[in-house]
């Protein structure tokens, strides 16, 4: 493709370059590839904003899902877990409850409490109580051995042991926290801080001692038990007494307390971070309603196994997202390549029909407006021309009026006179002329009399003073109506007869010829005189043609021309029917009324 | 005054031969006697049918139900020549009597009288003893010498509700009001004494008494 082509048929309109815009294909289908591609492209990237949308909501959707489905889960982990640890201590507690409640009916403790002899109460509950105080290195499940003992008198102290008694050692700061403000009305569950090695935290269950006599609690039975199984330690598990966490993984117990409440409440507590791993926290209340201090359970669970799953699964829940989307932009591709090609294709023809249309267009207003300019200066050129015509005409006349005038002069002055009446003819002819070039002649069609117009332009001709010697046959019909407006009926008439006469040689012959034909009514001209030369036939009917006549012959090539376009106008013709050995004929047809 | 009173009482389940033994015996001595009657609270139940006498306690108090009271005359009387002994076994898992009132230094055995061990202890101040674990047909029977005045109770290890009271005196004329709270101490010797009646374990009433020869008293509590 050459450069200035794309540039022409893209700036201007293709009809003033025609062959450039019918000869070169590749502009015209790349603009249309443009817009085809355009349109392709837009449905394409439609189609992956759909594809995209929905592939976003069900990533929305599934990631919403995943969450949910893995909150349940571990609430339903943990509530398992609760339950079961709640169950496992429930049992203890219960079994422990149990032993107490059998410690504190046996006859020698109360015998010891309510017969005044405190002094052997230590020494019956050595007995009463052997079984439950094991050794600590004994095989037997270490959750209900006892580690100590103590007794609570009727208002809640500490009854001391006799010195060096074995009912498990205590010191002042441990014994002190077994008091209570009085004996208890019912078994009490609760937890103090050892001072010695061993286990950091002992439980204790204070059970009351009811006076089989009385019905009064009379004292308490203190005893104190290892918290919770110790023999297998869970770095998670831990219990927490006055804000400060025992068990467990010491190095992180600061940061657990901190987030525990102050009080325990059951169930599962806030995540934490710990060592930039989440974990999750929960508690159970140990001792809730417990005249001792309130004490918890705190697990401390690590989500990493949670969290790696969560992010397995919200990968491939991503991964599956990518293909979708995908599949989605391959199909997208492919449905957008079908559903485009029938638009393109027509969009195509489309191009090429409005490219053709522009083009008809702008060839049809040029000839418009050359016509329309050649009219308009014709006309203009007609109007501009008549009032000098007669101005000359005028002073012509004025000075042919003259007395002083010597004849040659005077016939000179004639024939300038004449000569400005020709003028004032080819000028009205001109005008004539360029009002029907311009299509503003409106003809006013009545019924016309060809015969009568005939005699009468016959007659006129008779006139002339150089027609004398011309004989004039005529074969016509006595009426014949034509439709037709007079004046240019004449006109065409005139025009004939004029050209008949002047072409015609001395004592010619002129004939004049009207039939009824299928096409209307035929007048036929003929004349004797020098015939047309073939070469010149064809153009005698153009403006200004004055065929190969000398220069003697008066005229100005506008005749023939006029009444051919005049007939033409009424609906008829005015063509040459023959011109040779000294015979030249013209018809003229005419519309009958 | 004499040992045979005690010995003679060995099933105390009749009081009243007693008395009445305790009575004829010492007449020819010109011995003085107390009549009268203490008033005894209400039963707490209605008194069941055999009439079995059991341990209650109200209120920390120990006392036995029906109610019972123990008259006895405390004086300075000579001591006996050689230690009482008086039975008081466990049938049904209980002690019969349920109140047992012995003058200081009296054996008491225990036999068992049921077909199950039991373990009869106390941890009373006036006597500790513990009899450990012992079957219905072992021999000998266990038994005790209690040597100290005041009030013991009696427990069996093995059998938690059962409870026994031994009124230990410092005086051999002591005597178990009947059911209406009457009772009669007889062979009296004469001179001025101290008349009590323990009621529970925390109520001892007393009232001086002058005793002549041969005199009769009648003394109502209260």
């Amino acid at each position: 493709m050459s450069k200035p082509e794309p540039q022409s048929s893209r700036s201007e309109p293709p009809a003033y370059t025609p062959t450039h815009a019918l000869t070169s294909e590749n502009p015209k289908s790349k603009i249309q590839n443009r817009k085809s591609l355009t349109y392709r492209t837009r449905l394409l990237l439609a189609f992956m904003l759909v594809v995209s949308a929905v592939t976003a909501g069900g990533l929305v959707l599934a990631e919403r899902n995943l969450a949910a489905a893995f909150s349940r889960e571990l609430e339903r982990t943990f509530a398992a877990e609760l339950g079961a640890q709640r169950r496992v201590q429930e049992l203890r507690q219960a079994a422990l409850a149990e032993r107490c409640r059998a410690l504190v009916r046996k006859p020698r403790i109360h015998a010891a409490l309510e017969d005044g002899a405190l002094d052997l109460l230590y020494p019956s509950a050595v007995d009463e109580l052997r079984d439950i105080m094991a050794p600590t290195d004994s095989a037997a499940p270490g959750g209900l051995r006892a580690e100590f003992y103590r007794f609570l008198d009727r208002h809640g102290a500490v009854i001391a042991p006799p010195a060096s008694f074995a009912a498990g050692a205590l010191a002042p700061v441990e014994t002190r926290q077994l008091g209570l403000p009085r004996a208890p009305d019912s078994p009490q569950l609760g937890f103090i801080v050892r001072a010695a090695s061993g286990a950091p935290v002992s439980e204790i269950i204070t059970t009351p001692i009811v006076s089989g006599e009385s019905g009064e609690v009379i004292a308490a039975l203190v005893l104190g038990f290892k918290p919770f199984s110790t023999a297998a330690p869970d770095p998670g598990r831990s219990l927490w007494l006055g804000g400060r966490l025992y068990f467990g993984d010491h190095s992180r117990a600061g940061d657990i307390a901190r987030a525990l409440s102050a009080p325990p409440t059951p169930g599962v507590g806030a995540s934490l971070a710990l060592d930039g791993v989440p974990h999750l926290l929960f508690q159970q209340p140990l001792n809730p309603g417990s005249l001792y201090p309130p004490a918890a359970e705190v697990n401390v669970y690590p989500l990493t196994a949670f969290l790696d799953r969560q992010r397995l699964l919200r990968w491939r829940i991503l991964g599956a997202g990518g293909l979708l989307l995908l599949g989605g932009f391959a199909f997208s591709r492919i449905l957008v390549n079908r559903l485009s090609r029938p638009v393109e294709k027509l969009a195509v023809d489309s191009a090429a029909h409005l490219a053709g249309r522009v083009r008809a267009e702008a060839a049809l207003e040029s000839t418009h407006e050359e016509l329309q300019r050649a009219a308009r200066f014709s006309a203009d050129a007609s109007h501009q021309l008549k009032t000098p015509v007669t101005v000359l005409r005028a002073g012509l006349e004025e000075l042919l009026a003259h007395d002083r005038l010597v004849p040659a002069e005077r016939e000179s002055l004639a024939a300038l006179v004449h000569q400005t009446y020709r003028l004032s003819g080819v000028i009205e002819d001109l005008l004539l002329l360029s009002r029907l070039d311009a299509g503003r002649l409106r003809l006013d069609l009545v019924p016309v009399d060809l015969a009568a117009l005939i005699a009468a332009s016959v007659d006129d001709l008779s006139a002339l003073p150089d027609a004398s010697g011309l004989t004039v046959e005529t074969d016509l019909p006595s009426t014949l109506v034509i439709s037709a407006e007079r004046r240019f009926a004449a006109l065409i008439l005139q025009n004939l007869l004029e050209n008949a006469r002047k072409y015609n040689r001395p004592a010619g012959r002129l004939r004049l010829a009207v039939r009824t034909t299928a096409d209307g009514v035929e007048l036929t001209v003929g004349n004797t005189g020098r015939a047309i030369p073939a070469a010149a036939q064809a153009r005698i009917f153009e403006r200004f043609h004055r065929g190969a006549v000398g220069e003697n012959v008066p005229g100005y090539g506008l005749g023939l021309n006029l009444a051919r376009e005049l007939a033409r106008l009424h609906g008829g013709d005015l063509r040459l029917v023959r011109s040779a050995d000294d015979w030249t004929e013209f018809a003229v047809t005419f519309r009958p009324a | 005054m004499n040992s045979p009173p005690g010995r003679a009482t060995a099933p105390r389940r009749t009081p009243l031969p007693f008395l009445l033994l305790l009575l004829l015996l010492p007449l020819a001595a010109s011995a003085a006697g107390i009549t009268g009657r203490v008033a005894l609270p209400a039963a707490r139940t209605a008194p069941v049918m055999n009439q079995r006498y059991e341990i209650v306690s109200r209120a920390g108090v120990l006392a036995t139900n029906p109610p019972l009271a123990v008259v006895y005359l405390e004086g300075d009387f000579p001591a006996p020549a050689a230690p009482a002994t008086v039975s008081l076994p466990q049938k049904d898992f209980a002690f019969v009597p349920a109140l047992l009132a012995i003058r200081v230094g009296t054996r008491v055995e225990f036999p068992n009288l049921d077909d199950t061990f039991h373990n009869i202890f106390s941890y009373s101040p006036a006597k500790r003893f513990d009899l450990g674990r012992y079957r219905p047909d072992e021999k000998p029977v266990p038994v005790q010498t209690f040597d100290t005045p005041g009030l013991v109770t009696l427990r069996c290890d093995i059998h938690e509700h059962m409870r026994g009271l031994v009124l230990v005196l410092p005086t051999p004329h002591f005597v178990l009001t009947a059911a209406d709270g009457r009772y009669r101490l007889t062979g009296l010797p004469p001179g001025r004494y101290t008349l009590k009646v323990w009621l529970d374990s925390r109520t001892t009433l007393s009232r001086p008494v002058d005793l002549a020869a041969d005199s009769a008293l009648s003394v109502d509590f209260p």
